[in-house]
C-alpha cells in the first residue's frame, strides 16, 4: 500500500501516477505541435517569428532562471553569454560568398585565418565531407551551436569564479560587469578578428532561428534538462544554497561546486540561446546583445513566477507578446483617440480590480479605488466625446510598448510580488487536482492532539475505532516502531491509517 | 581514544577572547552538555569544531585525525552535523526536501547522471527518501504524512526544531553538535525533545554535544556537563557535581547570591 504523502518515486508522484503523467505529457507534446503546425499553416510570418522568437527567449529566461530562480543569485550578465553563442554560431555557420565579401570589405577586421574558421572547414578536417553539403547545413548548425554554448558555458566558468566570494547585490554588479565587459572587448583590436569589430556578421540563414520546430525543439530540451535538473538532489542543493547559504555549506553542501555548476549549466543554454538569437535575427551585431536584453529577460522571470520553469514560460510569452505585438501603442494617433482609449483601459482596469477583489475574498468587493478608475474612464470618455478643441493635435506612443510594459511589471510586482504563478509548477497531479493541499479532518485532529494533548482532546475512543477498523499490520510503519514512546503517544491506538490517508 | 579531541582551544574576535584555552573531549556514544551564562563562548566552539570559524591557537581532532582549517561541507563528509540556535531551515522547501538536501553531499553521481536519472542516480534517490523518513520517525508521527510535502514555513516552532534535528541526523554524521535543541518548546515539548535526545544515542548510536540553558534537560540526559563562563572552562564533570561547584554557582548567580544561595539548587533553573 503506497502511502499518500510518502513519495517513493522522483517529483513526488506516487508511482502509479507517473505512467499515466508521462502519457499525457506525450499527448501534450502531441498537441502542442497540432497547434504549431496549424499556426504554420495560417502562413503569417509574422506570428511564427513571434513563437519562433518566444522559444528563443524561452532558452534565455529558463536559463537565467537556473542562477536567478534555482541557485538564488542576481544575475545581470546573460546578454554577454548569449554573445559569446551568438558570435560563435555566426563566425560558424556563416556561408562562403558572406565570407567572401567580409574579406574584400576595406572596413572588415577580419583575416583569411579567422574567416577559415567554420564547421565546414572542421568536418572537412576531420574527412566529414559528406556533412558539408547544403543539405546538411542542419548538421553544421547544431554543431555550431553547440560549440558556441560550449563557449559560453567556459565564460561562466570564469564568472561562476567571483560569485565564490561574493553575495547579493556586490555579485549582481560583478556579473553586470563581466556582460558588459563581454560585449565591448567583442569590439576591441583584441577580438576585431573574429567579431569583425562593429561590422558584425551580416546574412546569417534565418533558416533555424525562424523556424519554430527548430526553437520549440531547443526549448523543450532546454526545459528538460533544467526541470530535470531541478527536481534531482542537484537542484535541491542549488535551492538549499538560495534559502540558507551558512545552513547550505553546514549540511554538507559544496557551495563553489554548486554555484558553479549553475553558472556553466545556465551560461551554456544561454549560448545556445544566443545561436539561435543571431539566426532569427539574421546577422550578429553588438547592438543585438545589449543589456536591454536581460533586462527583458528578468522582467520575464519575475513576471512569471521566479524559480518557476512554468512561470517564466509564462511571462516570455508576456513579454514576447508585447514586444512582437504591442507596435499600436507606438503609433500617432489624435489626442481624442488616445483620450478613448484611455478610457477604455480603465474600464478594463475597473473589471480586473473588482474581479481580483472578489477572487481574493476581500471586501468591499466595489473599492473605492475601483470607483476612482471608473470615475476617470467615464471622465475620459465623456471628455472625448465633447472633442474640445485642445485635442485636436496628435501624438505619437513613442516607447508606449516599454512603458506599457514597466506599468505591468510594477501591478503583478504590488499585487503579486512572487510572480503570475509563484514558486509552483505545472504538474498533472495539480492541474487534476491530485496533489493534497491540506491535512484530512483526521490529520489535523491527530496533530493538534500531538500539540497539546490537554487543550485538544482527541475525542472518544469509539471515534478513533471508527476511523480505521482495520488491525495494524506489524511493522509496516516507521514511525510506529521509531514511536516516542511516552505517555502521550499510547502505543496502542490504530490511527495508522487516518493520518496516512 | 575519544571521538572528539579539543585541546587548548582558543579564539578572539578583536579584543574579545571568546574561547580561551578550553580542553575536553568526548568519547563515543556520549551525551555532553556545555552550559554556561550567555556570551561564555559556548556556540563559537561549535564554530570552531564545525570549521565556520578558524581557531587562533590549539587542536581539534575527530576519530583521531585533526580537522583544523578543513572546510565546513568537508566536517560533515567526516561525521559532524549541527543544528543552529537560531534556526537555519531551507524554509521554502518543504519538510522531505530539506531532510534529503542534508543527504546531498553523500551523493555519488555527476549532475548529468543526476539529469538522465541513471539506475544508479534512481538507486540513491530512493534510498535517501528511505534514510529521510527514518529520521523524521524518530519525532514520531508528527512530521510525517502531510506535513512531509508541507513548506518548513507553515511548520510551528517547536516543529522546525525537530526537522532541523532531523536534517542534521540524515548527514550521516556520527557527531551531532545540538545549539540549543529546546530553545522556544514548552515543558512538554521539552520533556519530549530530552526523550528523543537519548534516543538519538540508545537507538541511533549518535554521539551528542549540546548547548543548552534548560538545567532540567541538561541534568536528565547528560553523562557530563562541561561549564564554560567568559570563554574559559571552569568546571566538568557529571551534572551533579557540577551544579554543585561553587565557580559555577558564582558564574550563574554572582558572588553575593551564590554566598547567600549555597546549596539551593533549583534557582540555578533560568539563568
Amino acid at each position: 500500500m503506497a502511502r499518500a504523502g510518502t513519495p517513493t518515486a522522483f517529483d513526488d508522484v506516487d508511482p502509479k501516477r507517473r505512467v499515466r503523467n508521462v502519457a499525457l505529457t506525450l499527448v501534450a507534446i502531441g498537441v502542442g505541435v497540432l497547434v504549431l503546425m496549424f499556426l504554420e499553416s495560417l502562413g503569417s510570418s509574422k506570428l511564427s517569428q513571434s513563437l519562433a522568437l518566444f522559444a528563443i527567449w524561452g532558452v534565455a529566461t529558463v536559463s537565467l532562471n537556473l542562477i536567478n530562480g534555482t541557485l538564488g543569485i542576481l544575475s545581470l550578465g546573460h546578454h554577454g553569454f548569449m554573445l559569446i553563442g551568438g558570435y560563435t554560431t555566426g563566425l560558424l555557420i556563416l556561408d562562403e560568398a558572406a565570407r567572401a565579401r567580409i574579406l574584400t570589405s576595406a572596413r572588415s577586421t577580419m583575416t583569411e585565418e579567422s574567416l577559415a574558421i567554420s564547421v565546414t572547414n572542421m568536418l572537412r578536417g576531420i574527412g566529414l565531407d559528406a556533412l558539408t553539403t547544403p543539405d546538411t547545413l542542419w548538421v553544421r548548425f547544431l554543431i555550431a551551436i553547440f560549440l558556441g554554448g560550449l563557449m559560453a558555458a567556459f565564460a561562466g566558468l570564469l564568472v561562476g569564479i567571483p560569485s565564490l566570494r561574493l553575495r547579493g547585490d556586490y555579485l549582481a554588479i560583478v556579473t553586470f560587469g563581466f556582460g558588459e565587459i563581454i560585449r565591448l572587448s567583442a569590439s576591441t583590436r583584441l577580438f576585431a578578428e573574429y567579431t569583425n569589430g562593429a561590422l558584425g556578421f551580416p546574412g546569417l540563414t534565418s533558416e533555424f532561428g525562424k523556424s519554430v520546430w527548430w526553437t520549440f525543439g531547443i526549448l523543450a530540451f532546454t526545459v528538460f534538462v533544467m526541470s530535470k535538473l531541478k527536481f534531482s538532489s542537484y537542484g535541491r542543493a542549488m535551492q538549499a544554497i538560495r534559502e540558507d547559504e551558512v545552513a547550505a555549506q553546514a549540511m554538507g553542501i559544496n557551495l563553489a561546486y554548486n554555484k558553479v555548476l549553475g553558472f556553466v549549466i545556465s551560461a551554456f543554454f544561454a549560448g545556445v540561446a544566443g545561436g539561435l538569437w543571431v539566426s532569427w535575427l539574421g546577422g550578429v551585431r553588438l547592438d543585438f546583445f545589449l543589456f536591454q536584453l536581460t533586462f527583458f529577460f528578468l522582467v520575464a522571470i519575475s513576471a512569471g513566477g521566479t524559480g518557476s520553469i512554468t512561470g517564466v514560460l509564462l511571462g516570455t510569452a508576456l513579454v514576447v507578446f508585447v514586444r512582437q505585438y504591442g507596435d499600436p501603442l507606438e503609433q500617432t494617433y489624435t489626442l481624442q483617440q488616445w483620450l478613448t482609449y484611455a478610457g477604455a483601459t480603465l474600464v478594463l482596469m475597473t473589471g480586473l480590480a473588482v474581479l481580483f477583489r472578489s477572487l481574493r475574498r476581500l471586501r468591499p468587493r466595489f473599492h473605492w479605488s475601483a470607483g476612482v478608475l471608473a470615475g476617470a474612464a467615464v471622465l475620459a470618455f465623456v471628455v472625448a466625446a465633447i472633442d474640445p478643441a485642445f485635442l485636436e493635435g496628435t501624438f505619437r506612443g513613442f516607447g508606449m510598448r516599454a512603458i506599457f510594459l514597466s506599468v505591468l511589471l510594477i501591478a503583478i510586482m504590488v499585487f503579486r510580488p512572487e510572480g503570475m504563478i509563484g514558486r509552483a509548477e505545472f504538474s498533472w497531479s495539480g492541474l487534476l487536482g491530485e496533489r493534497r493541499s491540506g491535512p484530512t479532518d483526521d490529520e489535523r485532529t491527530q496533530d493538534a492532539w500531538l500539540t497539546n494533548p490537554v487543550l485538544n482532546p482527541r475525542g472518544s475512543d469509539a471515534d478513533v475505532a471508527s476511523g480505521s477498523d482495520a488491525p495494524t499490520a506489524p511493522g509496516r510503519s516507521a514511525a510506529r516502531e521509531l514511536d516516542v514512546g511516552d505517555e502521550r503517544h499510547p502505543r496502542d491506538d490504530s490511527t495508522d491509517d487516518e493520518r496516512r490517508g | 581514544m575519544a571521538m572528539l579531541e579539543v585541546e587548548h582551544l582558543t579564539k578572539s574576535f578583536g579584543g574579545l577572547t571568546a574561547t580561551n584555552d578550553v580542553t575536553f573531549d568526548v568519547g563515543e556514544g556520549e551525551i555532553v552538555s556545555i552550559i554556561g551564562p550567555n556570551g561564555a563562548g559556548k556556540s563559537t566552539i561549535f564554530n570552531l569544531i564545525t570549521g565556520v570559524y578558524r581557531p587562533d591557537a590549539g587542536e581539534i581532532r575527530f576519530e583521531g585525525r585533526s580537522i583544523v582549517g578543513t572546510g565546513t561541507n568537508k566536517i560533515v563528509d567526516l561525521g559532524i552535523a549541527r543544528t543552529f540556535q537560531n534556526l537555519r531551515l531551507f524554509t521554502n522547501l518543504t519538510v522531505l526536501q530539506n531532510v534529503l538536501a542534508a543527504q546531498h553531499h553523500a551523493l555519488n553521481s555527476t549532475w548529468l547522471s543526476a539529469v538522465l536519472r541513471t539506475p544508479s542516480y534512481r538507486r540513491q534517490e530512493a534510498r535517501m527518501r528511505e534514510i529521510a523518513t527514518e529520521k523524521l520517525a524518530f519525532f514520531g508521527p508528527r512530521l510525517m504524512s502531510f506535513r512531509l510535502n508541507q513548506p518548513v514555513y507553515v511548520l510551528s516552532y517547536a516543529n522546525r526544531r525537530r526537522v532541523e534535528m532531523a536534517r542534521a541526523m540524515a548527514t550521516g554524521a556520527k557527531l551531532l553538535l545540538l545549539d540549543e535543541p529546546s530553545a522556544g518548546m514548552n515543558p512538554s515539548e521539552t520533556k519530549e525533545i530530552t526523550k528523543i535526545i537519548r534516543r538519538m544515542r540508545d537507538e541511533g548510536g549518535y554521539t551528542v554535544v549540546l548547548v543548552e540553558h534548560k538545567m532540567g534537560l541538561v541534568g536528565e540526559i547528560s553523562d557530563r556537563v562541561i561549564v564554560l563562563d567568559y570563554g574559559q572552562k571552569i568546571a566538568e564533570g557529571s551534572y551533579r557535581d557540577v551544579v554543585n561547584d561553587p565557580t559555577v554557582i558564582e558564574a550563574y548567580l554572582g558572588k553575593k547570591a551564590a554566598a547567600a544561595k549555597r546549596g539551593e539548587l533549583e534557582d540555578v533553573d533560568e539563568p
